[in-house]
């Protein structure tokens, strides 16, 4: 392929990887050579065992670690060395949701929700924590999406689990990010709360058009959600398809012999 | 950005492994040595030398008759000759120290060279210190009446100095209040840079660092009642003296609490409020402030509580507070209203533990 036709693809793709490796201090291999790419408005999602380097995958896409080796595009732009503003108006398109869901817990809901601003905010006002009135009406709509719209002056730590990763959704849609990042979602929720922030991730993808780029561990979640998989293994990509092809062979394959895929697959 | 690994980070065993071999020779030649010494020092005392004033020496004087360079060189040579011959003996205390080695089986102290050598050289620690100290057992126990002028003094505290002892109390107290909060809003800044888990980033961030923290620590390690005397001879004997005195002490030791509690935050919110394109003030006031707001509200409340207590021996050298009016009564022995003034800083720190404590209880 020559250079001027890669350069053409890469500008179709939201997101696009090419032999990216990183090994953190220490010599933990966390990424070893993966190229992947995401076109916009697809779901993929990225499954894997803990350790397969799933989330330094796409914590390398938005920059929070720096790669060691490899490039990444994002619209057609590299940013594997951005720096400084550039590397912040690069995040500010780029929304990012936390199993941990990482809200500041003794702020309000709708401050934290307004935090997903403060790429785009004056920096005085926002040391201050002042924000516009057009930022805290379209805050407050965020927070009525994900349907917390009563919720914003409660403290974010006196919520459940589910809303406060529901809140971190609005903080990212506050963003009015092209990309969304998350990284395992739902995993520290309850089961029967799954689906619903699962929902909210789908609907940002098929309604606003957001791409989204997804890491997720459960089977049933992900024959659901996922237009494509990609599957990492030690740092390296050992599966790439539809969910549906996505069998108890293929299970077996990624997270290894011992593994128990949940039952209806052997059915 | 750090592209380049070298092969050391890669493979750092071998390396580490030889550092801690020097470390742990390095342990037994100074137990070691510190025990050789000690025996000497005891040899010296107990040979009935006498000095060249013809009198016993004194165990002053015999500390310069001791035989370091010699001792140094027998304790290497016994550290070497342990270690190498540890599988017989079992291992020096270096080796248990810096290399964890242990005996395959759990043995009691009396069954290894090592539990042998750490008692022998507490036994004989205590043994020196008692003749360096020139402890005198029986003089202790027999002459208080000599100081009972001073106890019968405190315990019938004299009225003539309670009205300006109750002044100069409340001087103390804002002294303490004033060093307090000028040292906030430093060390709140200069707490941010002495933080490791925030000064990964580059170089200068390091530097920062390195700087920052060397200058707290040395800065801490000097007694504030130093300090006293540098900025009387600066700004005049008087309570600002004493405020400037306890202001840079307390700076440094807010920066060491402060940073401990910023190296201990959760990084979640820091790379979520990173992660929407915040610039680095942004990040440090929506991802690390509101964490660390209330216990550097409770290390501050301790801190004052504990700056009052330090401004009493300010005063002693002229640095203001209560302290300013107890030396000359404690100098010229009027017992009477020093236990006034003692009693009357007894109640006030007592107030002040109990008041922080509840408040520090209320806010974490």
């Amino acid at each position: 392929m020559s250079s001027e036709v890669a350069e053409a693809s890469t500008s179709n793709m939201a997101v696009r990887v090419e032999n990216l490796s990183k090994v953190f201090p220490g010599g933990i291999v966390a990424l070893d050579d993966v190229s992947i790419e995401v076109y916009p408005g697809e779901f993929v999602v990225v499954v894997g065992l803990s350790g397969s380097g799933k989330s330094t995958l796409l914590r390398c896409i938005n920059r929070l670690e720096d790669p060691t080796a490899g490039r990444i595009w994002i619209s057609g732009r590299e940013i594997t060395d951005s720096e400084g503003a550039d590397l912040r108006a690069l995040r500010t398109r780029i929304g990012m949701i936390f199993q941990q869901f990482n809200l500041i817990r003794r702020h309000s809901v709708l401050i934290n929700v307004l935090s997903g601003s403060l790429g785009r905010a004056p920096l005085i006002n926002s040391l201050f924590v002042r924000f516009t009135e057009e930022e805290r009406v379209r805050a407050q709509t965020s927070l009525e999406r994900v349907g917390l719209g009563d919720r914003g002056a409660s403290r974010a730590d006196a919520l459940s689990g589910g809303q406060q990763q529901r809140v971190a959704i609005a903080r990212a849609l506050m963003q009015r990010p092209e990309l969304i990042l998350a990284d395992e979602p739902v995993a520290s929720l309850d089961p029967a709360l799954r689906h619903s922030v699962m929902r909210q991730i789908e609907s940002l993808n098929q309604q606003e058009g957001m791409t989204v780029l997804c890491t997720l561990h459960d089977i049933d979640l992900i024959e659901r959600y996922a237009s494509r998989v990609i599957a990492l293994r030690d740092g390296q990509v050992v599966y790439e398809g539809k969910p549906e092809r996505f069998d108890a062979a293929t299970f077996r394959q990624i997270y290894g012999e011992d593994a128990e895929p949940s039952s209806h697959l052997d059915r | 950005m750090s592209r380049n690994s070298t092969a050391l980070d890669q493979n750092p065993s071998a390396l580490v492994l030889a550092m801690k071999r020097v470390r742990a020779v390095a342990v037994d030649v100074l137990l070691i040595t510190l025990m050789v010494v000690m025996v000497d020092f005891l040899t010296v005392v107990f040979s009935g030398r006498r000095g060249p004033t013809g009198l016993l020496v004194s165990p002053e004087e015999s500390l310069d008759l001791l035989h370091y360079g010699w001792a140094f060189v027998a304790a290497l040579t016994l550290a070497i000759l342990w270690q190498s011959t540890s599988g017989l003996v079992g291992p020096s205390p270096g080796q248990s120290l810096v290399m964890s080695q242990k005996e395959p089986v759990h043995l009691p102290w009396n069954q290894t060279l090592r539990g042998w050598f750490a008692v022998l050289l507490i036994e004989i620690t205590l043994f020196t210190g008692w003749l360096i100290t020139e402890v005198q057992l029986v003089t202790f126990l027999t002459q208080f009446s000599k100081a009972a002028d001073i106890v019968s003094g405190l315990l019938n505290p004299s009225s003539t100095v309670l009205h300006q002892g109750l002044v100069l109390l409340v001087q103390t107290i804002f002294l303490a209040f004033m060093a307090t909060a000028f040292a906030i809003p430093v060390a709140f800044v200069l707490s941010f840079f002495a933080a490791r888990n925030l000064t990964r980033g580059t170089r200068l961030s390091r530097l920062t660092y390195t700087f920052v923290r060397a200058g707290m620590n040395f800065t801490r390690a000097v007694e504030p009642l130093v300090w006293a005397l540098i900025f009387i001879s600066w700004v005049g004997i008087g309570p600002f003296a004493g405020v400037l005195a306890l202001w840079v002490h307390s700076i440094a030791a807010l920066v060491k609490l402060y940073s401990e509690q910023i190296e201990n935050i959760d990084l979640g919110p820091v790379d979520a409020i990173t992660a929407t394109g915040a610039s680095t003030l942004q990040v440090l006031r929506y991802g690390v402030v509101p964490q660390v707001i209330p216990p550097f509200l409770s290390f501050t409340i301790y801190r004052w509580d504990i700056n009052v207590r330090m401004s009493t021996i300010i005063g002693f050298v002229g640095g203001g507070g209560i302290g300013y009016i107890l030396k000359p009564r404690v100098d010229l022995g009027q017992w009477g209203e020093v236990g006034t003034l003692v009693l009357l800083i007894a109640v006030t720190v007592w107030i002040m533990d109990i008041l922080s404590a509840r408040i520090r209880e209320k806010i974490i």
